[in-house]
């Protein structure tokens, strides 16, 4: 959050604040919202509480009478601390205040009151809510609250991309801007007088460990007073998002939001010695942030010390022992610059997120230190009455210098595809505070401020950024190869999808992600891929099946009374591998069926059946050339044990189709049979494609004969097809089973199966003697391979 | 020619007629051409007399059979055909009675839909595992260890120290290991994100993503190769921006806007009275990546792109609640056949 007007000040550009927000959008430092500041504060004027009275019979609300500069007026008032004198925010009747919020005459226990006094969170200023914003006694009476505060203003909200961690300042914007706008940064400018004392004389500084901080600059103030800042620091503070607190701590925010640089204060006296070591934190050294929490430390975090123990966690944290407080009187002002990879590793072992964390975490400027200190130690002296000694005791054992990188004008334009002049290069390079020499190459000194820069392609996005993205043209012709064919995988699920749904399967779609112990029920002993850090527990495992994620379907749909479900799923499952940081994932395709069929005027519902599975199967087989699909009895564990078939196609395995047990069922609180088929994709896909070819039509007529049999309940139809196609051999040109029967005309024990042949020779018409003397063979060989009685009708 | 084969073969032709009859009319004239006094059954039965005594057994009784069988088979059509068939008394309100048809889930619809352009276009489809390692899903694509960018996607891992791949670029960066240029692809898939379930979040969404290397990709060539997507995806009326943004495996990087179809770019809630949606990232691919691949970039350069596709799924079908694409409430996925 920066506020319009300080960027503004920073720039001397005129635009308007959604110009601002726009042209810094398209440069990349996205603006999400543009909130007017005073948008709470219409109707809102400054008052004078002159009197409070009791509310009979209301303990906790008071009646303040107000005087508006002229107008007085009686307003209930519930806030804890509203006196008598303060000068206060009073909403009128009509004013909208945050939270929706309107002001309305009310009557409380007899008593009217058409305003309200206000706390900041209603005027939209900060969320504080524990009681009613107190003016500063120059208030003028019955001034409009906004222009008071001086609220006219915008406050603009960033997404910043976590790259760019100058973009976390007022400058840092402020010079994009810059860039944008052809001007240039005006930074404050201050002379800032030092005491004859020498800082140096009266602390020491070493670094332990100078990779985790490469620089630490320390300055001392002395007989500061600690004390509310001016309104002019508040409201910057407050319009940035960030709370006052008093005058020191709030100059070291003002000035980490007005840099980027992170500043600390320390009250020397409550510091414990007089030098600062930085070093890592001990394994379990103990050490309370300002905060109040106890942590207990490892090494990532980097510890500032008084020589003994630690007073502050660097770059994220100070520490509650030697916090600023309000008899403090010296301060010891610390600007570091620590690294950015350590700093993420201490936040995150510590469990914070700091404004200073984050900022040390995208980069820091090392070379920033000397103005942010000195800014920081000049609004000291001004505004806290300080005493700043002499010099800056700056540890910095290797200096930390700005990158040269080469960047070649043509290269730039080749991967931007444009025609950008070497001297529009420079000028954008310059407006972002780069030096540049030479033309063809130049060579370009990054400032540390922007560590993100590190090769000429971060440069070749500079220039993008700043030229705009916009100003690249759009190629219009197609690059690249073509025409690539899609692999079989692709093209099998594409098929799949369209052949099931005709059938009336919808298909499902799942993450994968289940419980284990649904997992172990559903494929017992099989092995599992756990994961480390679920985002629920309930999802710990990926399957090894799409029975599970299927059933899970099934059990949703039911209980929300979706009864009749035909469902499909093209989906992965997974195992671990053959060693660590192996994994096996497979393709695999689930067909699931459970309730009825759809009942309509011309049909009757009937319970879906382990045929309504397999017929969906045969029209994959039909479709792909699976041929000589056979189901023969499996025991899987998930299915009911004479309802458990595995599913083979030329002898390839190619999964399984059943009724899901009962045990299982009821563990996914399914109460009615639910058919399901499981397929292994790889090896269908791994056989050789039988492509379709075409046959020439039959120019023959066919002799198409109907039998019907008797035959033992356990005779499978199967056997009697395959006998049927043997014995007619290439006559038989079809043989369908037609009729199933078992009853009242037909033995106990018995059923009835009627099939029916048409025969067909592509030589020559088949004679009625040629196809009696086959239809009587056949039926020899049915008598005799199954027992079979020939029907008469 | 036997006799009975004569009277199955009647039979046959009489059973195609009757079903083919659309109205009870028709019904009638079948009726008098098998059964009627100068029937064709009829004269079967009727020239029985002239057979010899076995022969008029069989065939008598396969014709009286076959007459039995289509007097039936005519009285049941004619019901049905009087019900729904005939002049006045047709109702043709009764539903069609084509099988129920089932649906493509909608994510897959809307992937199909990206990925048919893309290969329009000429992109190939690569895939590659769920269970990445971090290399491909993190180091590949140059996200140092210990980088804030790797905040930008909370990641989930398995046992072993597997990643649930956080998007699909590893497969780019797997792609880009063994293949040699040019290279066109898009690389749809599942990917997980260490988040809670809410209506707008999930531990799980697919995305498309896609890339080219080749000798002398532009940017340019970047923003036209996705704004023809974006108008065949979208509608041709869209108007689509690029701003800066940042990815480390791309530089330069953008996010790609496409004004809100549901205001036309005015503002509304949707696009948060920006009048655009934020629809995907892509950018030049960075050339520490096509480094650590094997390919010289100072010879390649390639552009990368990424889109989520529950995202669009649900501006396009005005869908409230992420939750509802794994849910697979049959509701829901029948609205989408
Ligand atoms: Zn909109």
């Amino acid at each position: 959050m920066i506020s319009y007007k300080w960027l503004k000040e920073l720039t001397g550009l005129d635009w308007s604040p959604q110009e601002m927000a726009e042209r810094l959008t398209l440069c990349g430092t996205a603006c999400e919202y543009i909130d007017k500041a005073d948008r709470y504060m219409d109707r809102v004027v400054v008052g004078k509480v002159t009197a409070l009275k009791p509310v009979e019979g209301a303990a906790k609300i008071q009646l303040a009478t107000v005087d508006l500069g002229g107008d007085g007026m009686d307003v209930i008032c519930g806030a804890p601390n509203v006196a008598v004198g303060q000068k206060v925010p009073v909403a009128l009747e009509g004013a909208k205040l945050a939270g929706d919020m309107v002001i309305k005459k009310v009557k409380i226990r007899g008593v009217e009151s058409a305003a309200m006094i206000c706390s900041e969170r209603e005027l939209g200023i900060s969320d504080d809510h524990s009681g009613i914003m107190v003016l500063e006694a120059d208030a003028v009476l019955g001034t409009p609250l906004a222009e008071q505060l001086q609220y006219d203003d915008y406050i603009l909200t960033f997404e910043l991309t976590p790259n760019r961690g100058d973009s976390m300042s007022a400058i840092g914007v402020a010079r994009d801007l810059a860039a944008l706008g052809g001007t240039e940064v005006r930074r404050p400018s201050f002379e800032l007088k030092e005491v004859s004392a020498k800082a140096s004389d009266s602390i020491k500084v070493s670094i332990d460990d100078p990779e985790g901080c490469p620089r630490y600059a320390a300055r001392l103030i002395r007989n500061v007073k600690i004390g509310p800042s001016p309104w002019w620091l508040k409201r910057k503070l407050l319009t940035s998002g960030v709370r006052p607190i008093s005058n020191v701590v709030d100059i070291t925010n003002l000035v980490m939001l007005e840099t980027g640089h992170p500043l600390h204060a320390f009250d020397l006296d409550r510091f414990g010695s007089r030098e600062v070591v930085v070093r890592r934190a001990a394994d379990g050294e103990e050490f309370v942030t300002l905060d109040g929490e106890r942590h207990e430390l490892v090494p990532d975090v980097l510890l500032i010390t008084n020589g003994k123990v630690g007073v502050a966690a660097g770059g994220i944290m100070g520490g509650l022992d030697s916090e600023i407080e309000d008899t403090t009187t010296d301060i010891l002002l610390e600007a570091a610059y620590f690294d950015p990879a350590v700093i993420r590793k201490g936040r995150k072992h510590l469990g914070l997120v700091t404004e200073s964390s984050s900022r040390f975490e995208r980069g820091a400027d090392p070379n920033g230190i000397p103005y942010a200190i000195d800014r920081a130690a000049h609004l000291m002296q001004e505004l806290c009455g300080g005493e700043v000694l002499k010099g800056i005791v700056d540890c910095y054992p290797g200096a930390i210098e700005p990158k040269e990188i080469t960047l070649r004008p043509s290269r730039c334009n080749s991967v931007l595809g444009t025609s950008i002049a070497v001297s529009r290069m420079k000028e954008i390079l310059q407006g972002l505070e780069f030096t540049v020499t030479g033309d063809d190459p130049m060579k370009v000194t990054v400032p540390t401020f922007r560590p993100d820069i590190e090769r000429e392609i971060d440069l070749i996005e500079e220039v993008a950024r700043i030229e705009g993205y916009d100003n690249i043209p759009d190629a219009v012709a197609n690059i690249g190869p073509l025409y690539t064919p899609l692999g079989r995988l692709d093209r099998f699920k594409a098929d799949a999808r369209h052949i099931l749904t005709g059938s009336g399967f919808d298909e499902i779609v799942n993450h994968g992600l289940v419980h284990q112990n649904q997992s172990s029920l559903v494929n017992p002993g099989q092995p599992q891929v756990k994961l480390t850090n679920p985002a629920s527990e309930e999802l710990n495992t990926m399957r090894n099946s799409l029975v599970t994620t299927t059933l899970n379907v099934i059990s949703h749909n039911l209980a929300h009374r979706n009864l009749d479900l035909c469902l499909f799923e093209l989906g992965k499952v997974y195992f671990p591998g053959g060693g660590p940081g192996q994994w096996v994932e497979k393709e695999r395709l689930v067909l699931a069926v459970t309730g009825h069929s759809p009942h309509t005027w011309r049909s009757r519902p009937r319970p879906y059946d382990f045929y309504d599975v397999s017929g969906a199967v045969d029209h994959l087989a039909r479709h792909f050339n699976w041929s000589g699909l056979t189901y023969r009895p499996h025991r899987f564990s998930a299915f009911e044990g004479d309802l458990s078939f595995q599913m083979t196609v030329d002898n390839i395995e190619m999964g399984f189709l059943g009724k899901v047990s009962a045990k299982i069922s009821e563990a996914f609180e399914i109460k009615q049979p639910v058919y399901l088929a499981e397929v292994e994709l790889e090896p269908l896909l791994a056989a050789e494609e039988v492509r379709k070819e075409y046959r020439p039509l039959p120019v023959y007529p066919a002799a198409p004969r109907d039998l019907a049999l008797v035959v033992d309940q356990s005779v499978k139809a199967g056997d009697l097809v395959e006998v049927v196609k043997e014995s007619a051999g290439d006559l038989a040109e079809s043989v369908e089973i037609f009729d199933l029967y078992t009853g009242k005309q037909i033995d106990k024990g018995k059923k009835s199966i009627a099939i029916s042949i048409n025969y067909r020779s592509d030589e020559g018409s088949l004679s009625s003697e040629q196809v009696d003397q086959m239809q009587k063979a056949l039926v020899s060989r049915l008598k005799k391979n199954f027992n079979a009685q020939i029907r008469d009708k | 020619m036997s006799l009975t084969d004569d009277v199955a073969r009647l039979r046959q032709e009489a059973f195609d007629e009757i079903g083919r009859a659309d109205s009870p009319e028709r019904l009638n004239q079948i009726q008098i051409k098998y059964l009627g006094r100068k029937g064709a059954v009829t004269a079967v039965l009727k020239g029985l007399k002239d057979l010899a005594l076995d022969e008029r057994k069989k065939v008598g009784a396969a014709a009286n059979r076959v007459r039995a069988e289509l007097e039936e088979q005519i009285k049941e059509t004619l019901g049905k055909l009087s019900v729904a068939a005939a002049g006045d008394a047709f109702d043709y309100t009764l539903p069609g009675t084509a099988p129920r048809l089932g649906a493509i889930h909608i994510v897959n619809q809307v992937i199909d839909e990206a990925c048919l352009i893309f290969q329009r276009m000429g992109f190939a489809i690569e895939r590659g595992p769920d269970i990445e390692t971090d290399y491909y899903n993190f180091e590949a694509l140059n996200f140092p260890p210990d980088h804030p960018a790797r905040d930008m996607q909370d990641t989930m891992f398995v046992e072993g120290n597997g990643v649930l791949r956080t998007h699909t670029t590893p497969v780019q960066a797997r792609v880009l290991e063994t293949q040699k240029p040019p290279i066109k692809a898009i690389t749809p898939g599942l990917c997980f994100r260490n988040e809670a379930i809410s209506t707008r979040s999930h531990v799980a969404f697919h995305q498309v993503d896609g890339f080219l290397v080749d000798e002398g990709v532009t940017m340019g060539d970047l923003k036209g190769a996705l704004v023809a997507f974006c108008k065949a995806f979208f509608g041709e009326k869209v108007a689509i921006r690029f701003r800066p943004s940042f990815f480390p495996f791309t530089e330069p990087s953008a996010e790609v806007d496409v004004s809100c179809f549901l205001c036309d770019g005015k503002g509304c809630q949707v696009c948060k009275q920006t009048g655009w949606l934020e629809i995907l990232g892509c950018g030049m691919i960075h050339p520490a990546v096509l480094e650590k691949a094997g390919h010289d970039p100072e010879k390649y350069t390639g552009y990368a792109f990424g889109i989520g596709m529950e995202r669009p799924a649900m501006l396009k079908y005005r869908i409230n609640d992420i939750r509802l694409f794994f849910n697979n409430d049959v509701r829901f996925l029948k609205q989408f056949c």
